[in-house]
C-alpha cells in the first residue's frame, strides 16, 4: 500500500495505481481530462490531467504517473488551476463552437470543462481558426467532424486495441493534424460506434441519432441489449415514450464499456410499423381488432379445459414470462409441457469480442427453467401431433415454411408484439410488449441473471406479456394468481432457485450467476 | 589570428579522402575497436566513457555512459540507434563527421554496441541527408568487407549488424522517442516517458540513442583513456566540442574546440569577427531552440554547459548563428516560428495548438496588423505551452520566441501602433 496526500486529503491506495485513479478516489470526482480512458492505452496527449508533484519541478501529467509513498500532490492549487485553463483555452482555439448544431453539445467534454474553469473570452477571431472538412461520412454508423476533434486519439487506440481493425489514424501534423479513415477503408466494424461515445467531444457523431434530440432532453433507464447471448448493459435514452439510442452502461463482468452496433440498432424494433397494436381476432389471414377483454374471454375458451394442445415460447422473451407460461401450462395442459422454438434469425454473426452467434438473450433462461429448445422441424413435428389449441408465446415460428405448413389450418393463439407470417396464422392475436417496454430478466451465456427495467410505456394497446399470461391464468382457473410480477419472481425465486440465495427482485447491478461466488457490486460509469 | 588546432573528431575535415577505409586506418582508425575487442570486458568500456564524463551531444547534454547504465542488466536484445536526423536549425556538426569521416562514426559506433552489447545497429540519417546516406553505405559496406562488422568481428565473438536507415524528413524524429517509432514504420512522433527507451525503445525493447558526436567521440576516449580526453574542457563538460557557425562571420563554418573557450577567443581567433560591414547584434548559440542572447551578453560567456546555462541559454547542438545588426529580429522569429508550427507533430494540444498561435500573431505582426495586446499574448501562449508537452518541442518553440521578446521587444514594440503602418519588406521567400 502507498500513502498519499492529495490536495491536503491524506489516502492509502494499492502500490501500483494509476495516480490519476487515486487523484479520482480523493477528489470525489475525475481529473479533467480527454485522452485517458481506462480501457485504452495510455496516449498522454491532451495534457489536461496535469497535478504538481511535491518535489518535482514541472507539472506531470496523472494518467502516466503511478502512486509513490509519501507522495504530495496537488489537483487545484493556482499552477495547476492556471495551467488547466490554458491548456484547455489552446483546446479551444480552432475549435468552430457550433454547438448549437452539435449533436455532443449536453454531454460535451469541452463545454463541461469550460463550465468547470474555463470561463474565459476567446482571444482569437473567428477567421484565424484553421478549417477542416466538417461532414464526412466515415462509416455505415460514424460520421466524422474533424473540426472539432481535439485529437485524443481515443478512437484511434480503440481500433487498434479493441477491435483490432486499425481502421483510424491521424493524420498530417500540427495545428493541421486530423483524424480520418486509412485511405480506401471505411468505418464499418461491429463496433464503430463505440468511438462515438469515447469521443470526448461532438467530432464522431452518431449518423443514426445525428439532428434528432438534443440529449438534456433525454431521460435514461438502466436495461440490457436483447440482441446476442452477451446481454450487454445497455441503458436506453427516451423522450415522450420514444426511444432516441441505446449506450452501453459499463459493466466489467459482462460488457466492459462497450457493446455492437447491431446491439444499438435492436431499439428500432419497438417502434415500427408492423408492431401489434391491438388485440386481433378472426379467420387466419382476415383479422379484426377487438376489445382485450374479448380476446381474452375467447383465449381462456380455445385454452381451457383440456382443449390446449402445445406451449411454444421463444428464447427472446423474458425468465418471468417463461416461467409463467409454465405455471398457465401446469395448471391447463394436463402435464403438457411448455416449448421453445428455434427460430430463423435466432442464430447468425457472432465474433470474438462481444457478439454471439447466438442472437437471443435468454437462451440459457430456458435451460434454468428445463425447457428444450428445438428445431423448426422438431417443432413442425410436435404441431402436427398436437391436438387443440396451439399457443405461440412471441418469436415468429411460421418465419419457417415448414412450422407454417404444420400451422396451417390449427387453431392458434400468438402473443406476439410485429405482424409477421405468424399473425398472419394465427385466429386470435394478443399484442405483448417490448423488452423496452416491460421489465424483467435475461440470463446471458455464461448463466449471469441480469435485471432490466422498462423504459417506454408499450404502444397503443400492447400489454406487459406476464400481465397477459396472468390473465389467462386467472381465467382458466379458480384459484387467485399473483397480481405483480414481483410477486411472480418471488414464486420464481422459490422454486427454481430454492437454497441458492437467489433474490430475483433484488438483483446487483451486475448481476448474478447462481451457485458463483459473486464478486462486483454497482459499476461506475465511464 | 592565433589558434590552437584540435583534431580529436576533424583530423579528416574538409579533405577529399577521409571517408576512404584505407586512409582511416592509415591514420589509426579501428585500432580503438582492436583494443576493445581484444579484451576489453563490455562493463570496462562503459566505464572508461563514464569516467571521461562525454556528454551526449545531440543537445540534451546527458552524460553518455550514464545512459549506457540504463539498460536493463541481462537484457538480451539490445538496440542501438546512432542518431543523424541532425535537424536543428543552424546545426550541421554531424553532417561533416559522416561526409569527411564516416568510419569514425561506425567505429566509435560498433564500440557503443559492444559496450551495451547490442548486436544491431540502426544510422538514422535525416532524409534531406540524401547523399550522406550514399555515403555511409559505402563505409558500412567496406566494414563488412575488412570484417570490422558481420559474424565474429575480429575473432573475437562479437557480432553487430549495422543498418543505414534514411528518414522522411521530419524534425520531431530526432527525438529519441519519436526516431524509433520512425523506424518501426509508425509515424514519426515522440512517445509518452516512461518507458524510457533504454528500457522499451525499438520493438519494445532496451534501446539506446546516441547522437554521431558523441559515438565519434568514443574512439579517441579508447584509444587515448578518460584522462586524457578530460585533459581539454572543464571539469563538468569535458572534451571538445564541434560547433557549427553560420551567419555573417569572416570564416563560417565546422570547429572544433575545447569546451569551455571563451565566445570572445573563439569569435575573434577562430570566425575572424564579422564579415565587412558587419556588425554583431546578437548570437543563437546551440541551435534555433535555445534563448537568443544580445552581443553584450555573450561576450563574457564561455562555451560550456554550466556557463551558457548561467547565461541563460544552452549548449544544445552547437549550432551557433550569428546575428548581425542588419537582421530583423522580428523577420527571424517569424521564420522560427513557422518553423516550429510546420514540425509540430501535433499530439500534445499546447504544442499544436500554441505552435501555430504564435506562428500566426508574429505574421500579423510582420504584416504590420499588430495590435495592443498582442505581445503580452505572445507571452501568455508561451506561458500555457512551457514545460507541458511529452517531448521538448514546445519549449524549443517557446525559449527563443521569449527571448527575442524579451531582449528584442523595441523591435517588436515598433509593429504596433494605432495607425497601420507600411508593410515591412520580407527577404524571406518562403511565406505560409
Amino acid at each position: 500500500m502507498a500513502k498519499l496526500t492529495i490536495d491536503g486529503v491524506e489516502l492509502e491506495v494499492p502500490d501500483g495505481t494509476r495516480l490519476f485513479d487515486a487523484c479520482q478516489e480523493a477528489r470525489g470526482e475525475a481529473l479533467p481530462h480527454f485522452c485517458y480512458h481506462p480501457d485504452l492505452s495510455i496516449a498522454g496527449v491532451c495534457r489536461l490531467c496535469q497535478v504538481e508533484i511535491e518535489g518535482m519541478p514541472k507539472l506531470t501529467i496523472a494518467c502516466n504517473t503511478t502512486v509513490r509513498d509519501g507522495m504530495v500532490v496537488h489537483t487545484r492549487n493556482e499552477r495547476v488551476t492556471q495551467a488547466n485553463k490554458q491548456v484547455l483555452e489552446l483546446h479551444l482555439i480552432n475549435h468552430p463552437v457550433d454547438c448549437p448544431i452539435c449533436d455532443q453539445a449536453g454531454e460535451c467534454g469541452l463545454q463541461d470543462q469550460y463550465m468547470a474553469f474555463g470561463l474565459y473570452d476567446t482571444q482569437v477571431a473567428v477567421p484565424e481558426k484553421v478549417n477542416k472538412d466538417k461532414t464526412k461520412v466515415i462509416g455505415p454508423y460514424v460520421i466524422l467532424d474533424k473540426e472539432r476533434c481535439v485529437l485524443c486519439s481515443r478512437c484511434v487506440r480503440f481500433c487498434n486495441e479493441v477491435t483490432k481493425t486499425g481502421e483510424m489514424g491521424i493524420f498530417n501534423r500540427g495545428d493541421r493534424a486530423e483524424v480520418d479513415v486509412a485511405p480506401g477503408t471505411e468505418l464499418d466494424n461491429n463496433y464503430s460506434l463505440n468511438t462515438v461515445d469515447i469521443c470526448p467531444v461532438g467530432a464522431l457523431t452518431c449518423r443514426d441519432f445525428r439532428f434528432r434530440k438534443r440529449v438534456w432532453m433525454l431521460k435514461s433507464t438502466q436495461s440490457l441489449c436483447p440482441g446476442c447471448a452477451t446481454g450487454c448493459n445497455v441503458r436506453i435514452d427516451h423522450e415522450g415514450g420514444r426511444i432516441y439510442r441505446l449506450k452501453p452502461r459499463h459493466n466489467s463482468e459482462v460488457n466492459g464499456p462497450w457493446m455492437c452496433d447491431r446491439g444499438r440498432m435492436t431499439y428500432k424494433q419497438v417502434h415500427n410499423e408492423k408492431r401489434v397494436g391491438q388485440p386481433l381476432t378472426g379467420d387466419p389471414g382476415q383479422l379484426d381488432s377487438t376489445s382485450w377483454q374479448e380476446a381474452l374471454d375467447a383465449a381462456a375458451v380455445l385454452l381451457g379445459q383440456g382443449r390446449v394442445g402445445l406451449l411454444v415460447t421463444s428464447a427472446r422473451r423474458s425468465l418471468e414470462e417463461m416461467f409463467l407460461l409454465q405455471r398457465l401450462a401446469q395448471k391447463i395442459g394436463g402435464g403438457k409441457k411448455v416449448v421453445a422454438g428455434r427460430y430463423p434469425g435466432d442464430d447468425g454473426e457472432g465474433d470474438d469480442l462481444l457478439l454471439k452467434a447466438d442472437h437471443t438473450p435468454n437462451a440459457r433462461g430456458l435451460t434454468m427453467l428445463g425447457i428444450d429448445e428445438i428445431t423448426p422441424a422438431a417443432l413442425a413435428a410436435a404441431i402436427d401431433r398436437a391436438e387443440g389449441t396451439i399457443l405461440i408465446h412471441g418469436g415468429d415460428p411460421a418465419a419457417s415454411a415448414e412450422v407454417a405448413g404444420a400451422l396451417a389450418g390449427k387453431e392458434m393463439i400468438y402473443i406476439g408484439t410485429h405482424n409477421n407470417a405468424t399473425t398472419e396464422l394465427a385466429s386470435l392475436v394478443l399484442p405483448g410488449s417490448m423488452w423496452a417496454e416491460d421489465e424483467g430478466i435475461f440470463v446471458n451465456f455464461p448463466g449471469r441473471l441480469q435485471g432490466f427495467r422498462r423504459a417506454v410505456v408499450p404502444v397503443d394497446q400492447a400489454r406487459p406479456d406476464w400481465r397477459i399470461l396472468s390473465e389467462l391464468s386467472q381465467r382458466v382457473g379458480a384459484e387467485e394468481v399473483p397480481g405483480s410480477l414481483a410477486a411472480w419472481r418471488k414464486n420464481l425465486s422459490g422454486e427454481v432457485f430454492a437454497g441458492q440465495d437467489v433474490d430475483l427482485n433484488q438483483l446487483p447491478a451486475a448481476g448474478l450467476i447462481p451457485g458463483a461466488q459473486q464478486d462486483s457490486g454497482p459499476q461506475g460509469e465511464h | 589570428m592565433s589558434r590552437n588546432e584540435y583534431r580529436m573528431l576533424s583530423a579528416r575535415f574538409g579533405r577529399n579522402d577521409g571517408h576512404k577505409l584505407s586512409v582511416y586506418e592509415s591514420e589509426g582508425g579501428y585500432q580503438a575497436l582492436r583494443q576493445v575487442l581484444g579484451g576489453m570486458e563490455p562493463a570496462a568500456v562503459r566505464e572508461e566513457v563514464k569516467e571521461a564524463g562525454l556528454r551526449g551531444r545531440g543537445g540534451a547534454g546527458f552524460p553518455t555512459g550514464i545512459k549506457w547504465g540504463f539498460v536493463p542488466e541481462g537484457a538480451e536484445t539490445v538496440y542501438f540507434f546512432v542518431n543523424a536526423d541532425e535537424s536543428e536549425p543552424g546545426t550541421f556538426k554531424d553532417r561533416y563527421l559522416l561526409d569527411f569521416d564516416p568510419h569514425q562514426t561506425i567505429e566509435g559506433t560498433i564500440i557503443s554496441c559492444f559496450a551495451v552489447q547490442a548486436h544491431t545497429a540502426f544510422i538514422y540519417i535525416r532524409g534531406e541527408f540524401g547523399w550522406l546516406v550514399d555515403r555511409v553505405n559505402k563505409a558500412v559496406d567496406e566494414a563488412y568487407a575488412a570484417g570490422y562488422l558481420g559474424k565474429n568481428i575480429l575473432g573475437s565473438g562479437f557480432d553487430l549488424e549495422m543498418i543505414v536507415h534514411k528518414g522522411a524528413g521530419a524534425y520531431i524524429c530526432g527525438e529519441e522517442t519519436g526516431l524509433i517509432n520512425s523506424v518501426e514504420g509508425r509515424k514519426g512522433q515522440p512517445n509518452i516517458k516512461p518507458p524510457f527507451p533504454a528500457v522499451a525503445g525499438f520493438l519494445g525493447l532496451p534501446t539506446i540513442v546516441n547522437n554521431v558526436e558523441s559515438v565519434a567521440s568514443v574512439p579517441y576516449i579508447i584509444t587515448q583513456g578518460a584522462k586524457a580526453y578530460r585533459e581539454f574542457g572543464t571539469e563538468k563538460s569535458p572534451g571538445t566540442k564541434l560547433w557549427s557557425v553560420s551567419g555573417p562571420v569572416k570564416n563560417p563554418g565546422v570547429f572544433e574546440i575545447p569546451l569551455g573557450m571563451p565566445f570572445r577567443e573563439f569569435f575573434h581567433d577562430y570566425l575572424g569577427g564579422m564579415a565587412d560591414g558587419e556588425e554583431l547584434k546578437a548570437v543563437i548559440v546551440g541551435g534555433s531552440s535555445v534563448p537568443v542572447l544580445p552581443a553584450d551578453e555573450i561576450m563574457s560567456c564561455n562555451l560550456d554547459y554550466e556557463s551558457l546555462s548561467q547565461a541563460g541559454t544552452m549548449l544544445g547542438s552547437g549550432g551557433m548563428i550569428i546575428i548581425p545588426q542588419s537582421s530583423d529580429m522580428v523577420e527571424l522569429i517569424q521564420v522560427l516560428m513557422h518553423f516550429y508550427f510546420d514540425e509540430s507533430c501535433g499530439q500534445c494540444t499546447p504544442c499544436r495548438e500554441g505552435t501555430g498561435w504564435l506562428h500566426r500573431i508574429v505574421k500579423k505582426l510582420r504584416k504590420g496588423e499588430g495590435k495592443t495586446g498582442d505581445l503580452e499574448m505572445l507571452d501568455y501562449i508561451c506561458e500555457g505551452m512551457a514545460g507541458l508537452t511529452i517531448c521538448p518541442l514546445a519549449d524549443a518553440a517557446v525559449m527563443p520566441m521569449q527571448s527575442f521578446l524579451r531582449k528584442f521587444r523595441p523591435e517588436f514594440e515598433s509593429l504596433i501602433q494605432e495607425t497601420a503602418p507600411a508593410v515591412p519588406s520580407s527577404r524571406w521567400p518562403r511565406g505560409e
